[in-house]
């Protein structure tokens, strides 16, 4: 993709503005993607919680881990004008709350699904193009991370690293770091079976035919045709990353001196009758966020399956 | 006639090593191939004239192993080759035309990525002059408007401009050796008329030479020079064109010509060969076209008929070769 626009900015003459253009199928599929309502609606909820993000400073009407309702008394009170969410209990404004964990709610997002969808890249492809022994060895692998109960593990992991390791080694990161480790197994699975359609295709054996390497088959010819299937996992997997750490959060074992919102439902779990204001906003924004992520995912698989073709 | 020759094969076993035995898809298959020529290989489905081919570029798909024999290319032994040697070979001197055009190009790339990437593969250019390159390739398969139709993706194309591009492809790199499997198999048969006469006279425009695998005899009786005929792995029969269409001498070419729908000997009934391909894990004893053959005698299930020269150029596979006196289904035509 990147060669043939670099060479055709480099060739094309202007006269030939008005030539027949190409349609590949990343064309196809934006058009599709375009008139699913859905899918734009969820792009539109992660748009909004970026923004956030960016601008959490600004948005914000009191600083990061502040108390304004402290000294004022105005611990726990309901959503008013100067508190648009209400207050907890020790007079955190939630509003503010809520958008300072918007960055924390993408970094661990987008963290946790890279790493877990490098691995399962990895892994797909290497175990899905070479097969034999080296298939078995990866996939046995895989197994065994398909097994273990997958929030257990993390909790246990999680404990024992903050236990063990000096402190300021956990926090955040860690908990990102864990959940990318631990839920790359079931992706790397799909990919492989991916790969072992498109290996099979004439083209793979035309490209051998042709001299290409192994290295320049797997990336240049089988990658790109697994990729819808990727971008596909990855939105979904973004949204399992931030539902597990709300999860271990909500459970004590994620970083207490973050600002998430899974933090800010722990700690409204003990006043959900009298204070609704503080677990409902975080949950909220929980919802749309991963309802986003979902809508999105769900909209790319319709509009990169090759097979719905228009 | 005597030009030199550019690939010969001795005695190639190709085996595919599966749950259920030892098939011997290839099994002691000898040809060559001249200068400037075609070289039919016909043979039923089965027969192994895919896997040969694959063979002499070295990608056979596993389980298939190589075990024994002798491609020779331009003097030298491809099987001694080591693996990234072989990479230099494919493509830049050997090329590989795939039976079906709708699934022999990646559906991701454009055109023009497909083709630079051949070039750029084995030749030192820059991406200009790979791309270049590329729309005089679309000029020379005879593509309209290639400074157009370059930027467009396979699935934008009919098949008929898939196998036009495919064909580019394979040439893009000069090769000396093209092997054609089934190019035109697919094709509906105005398209195939037009691929044919486009592939030979390409052929003669880059002084290639080329394989071309067919299983379709009208194919091959207006493109090939030579025709090897190949029946459960090994050769039948090897002689020029005209040769093996009116003198044959091996029995299964015999019953491969009966077998040809022609609209000069229109019969009631299409006539086919009785039986079908041996099972190649257990093949039969001695020749192993016996079961199936008209003339088959007790020795013929004992004794494996060698490769002879019985005339000039002409090579038959048959213990009763001398014997039997075959009519070819078309007539004896003589020398025009």
């Amino acid at each position: 993709m990147r060669l043939r626009r670099s060479i055709k900015a480099k060739l094309q003459p202007k006269k030939q503005k008005a030539r027949s253009k190409g349609v590949s199928q990343w064309n196809i599929a934006w058009r599709r993607f375009k008139k699913n309502k859905a899918a734009l609606a969820g792009a539109l909820i992660i748009g909004f919680v970026m923004f956030l993000a960016a601008f959490d400073a600004l948005i914000a009407p009191y600083p990061p881990n502040s108390l304004p309702g402290f000294l004022t008394g105005e611990a726990r009170v309901p959503p008013s004008m100067k508190y648009l969410f209400g207050t907890d209990f020790v007079g955190h404004d939630v509003f503010s709350q809520v958008v300072y964990g918007a960055r924390s709610a993408l970094y661990v997002g987008f963290g946790a699904a890279g790493i877990a969808m490098s691995l399962a890249i990895l892994v797909g492809l290497v175990s899905g193009y070479y097969g034999g022994l080296v298939d078995n060895i990866l996939m046995r692998i895989t197994e065994i991370f398909l097994v273990f109960p997958f929030l257990l593990i993390l909790l246990v992991f999680l404990k024992v690293i903050t236990a063990v390791a000096p402190s300021g080694v956990g926090g955040l990161s860690m908990v990102t770091i864990m959940i990318g480790l631990f839920s790359w197994a079931p992706n790397a699975r799909i990919i492989r079976g991916e790969v072992l359609r498109v290996k099979e295709s004439e083209f793979i054996d035309a490209s051998k035919a042709l001299g290409a390497s192994k290295r320049r088959i797997i990336f240049r010819h089988i990658f790109p045709n697994v990729l819808h299937i990727v971008i596909v996992l990855t939105t979904l997997m973004i949204a399992t990353a931030i539902l597990v750490e709300a999860a271990v959060s909500f459970l004590g074992f994620g970083d207490p001196a973050a600002i998430t919102w899974g933090q800010q439902l722990q700690k409204a779990n003990e006043a959900v009758k009298e204070a609704w204001w503080e677990g409902v906003f975080p949950g909220l924004f929980i919802t749309l966020l991963v309802l986003g992520f979902n809508l999105l995912g769900n909209g790319l698989r319709d509009a990169l399956d090759p097979r719905l073709r228009e | 006639m005597k030009s030199k020759q550019i690939l010969k094969i001795e005695n190639l076993r190709t085996y595919f090593d599966t749950w259920a035995g030892k098939v011997k898809a290839v099994d002691g298959v000898s040809l060559e191939v001249r200068e400037g020529e075609t070289l039919g290989l016909v043979g039923e489905s089965g027969s192994g004239k895919s896997v040969t081919a694959l063979s002499i570029l070295g990608i056979v798909p596993r389980p298939g192993k190589i075990i024994d024999g002798k491609i020779e290319y331009k003097e030298e032994n491809l099987l001694e080759k080591t693996e990234s040697d072989m990479q230099k070979v494919r493509g830049k001197e050997i090329s590989y035309i795939f039976q079906d055009p709708a699934t022999s190009l990646n559906p991701v790339f454009s055109i023009a990525e497909q083709l630079t990437e051949v070039i750029r593969c084995h030749q030192n250019v820059t991406k200009k002059e790979a791309l270049e390159k590329a729309i005089e390739l679309l000029r020379l398969v005879e593509i309209p408007d290639p400074e157009i139709k370059i930027w467009n993706f396979p699935h934008q194309l009919s098949g008929g401009m898939k196998q036009r591009i495919a064909v580019a492809r394979a040439l893009s790199c000069q090769p000396s050796l093209l092997l054609a499997d089934e190019p035109t198999t697919n094709l509906d048969v105005t398209i195939q008329a037009q691929i044919l006469q486009l592939m030979k006279s390409l052929k003669r425009k880059l002084r290639m030479s080329m394989i071309l695998i067919t299983h379709d005899m009208g194919v091959v009786a207006g493109v090939a020079d030579r025709i090897t005929v190949l029946y459960a792995g090994a050769v039948c029969e090897t002689a020029n064109t005209k040769t093996v269409f009116y003198k044959p001498k091996h029995p299964y070419t015999k019953a491969l010509l009966t077998a040809v729908p022609s609209l000069a000997l229109r019969r009631e009934k299409l006539a086919v060969i009785p039986g079908t391909i041996p099972n190649l894990i257990e093949p039969p004893t001695g020749c192993k076209f016996h079961p199936r053959c008209e003339y088959a005698k007790a020795i013929c299930a004992k004794k494996t008929p060698r490769l002879e020269e019985i005339e000039p150029g002409h090579y038959v596979a048959c213990i009763r070769a001398s014997e039997i006196k075959i009519e070819s289904p078309l007539g004896a035509k003589t020398d025009e």
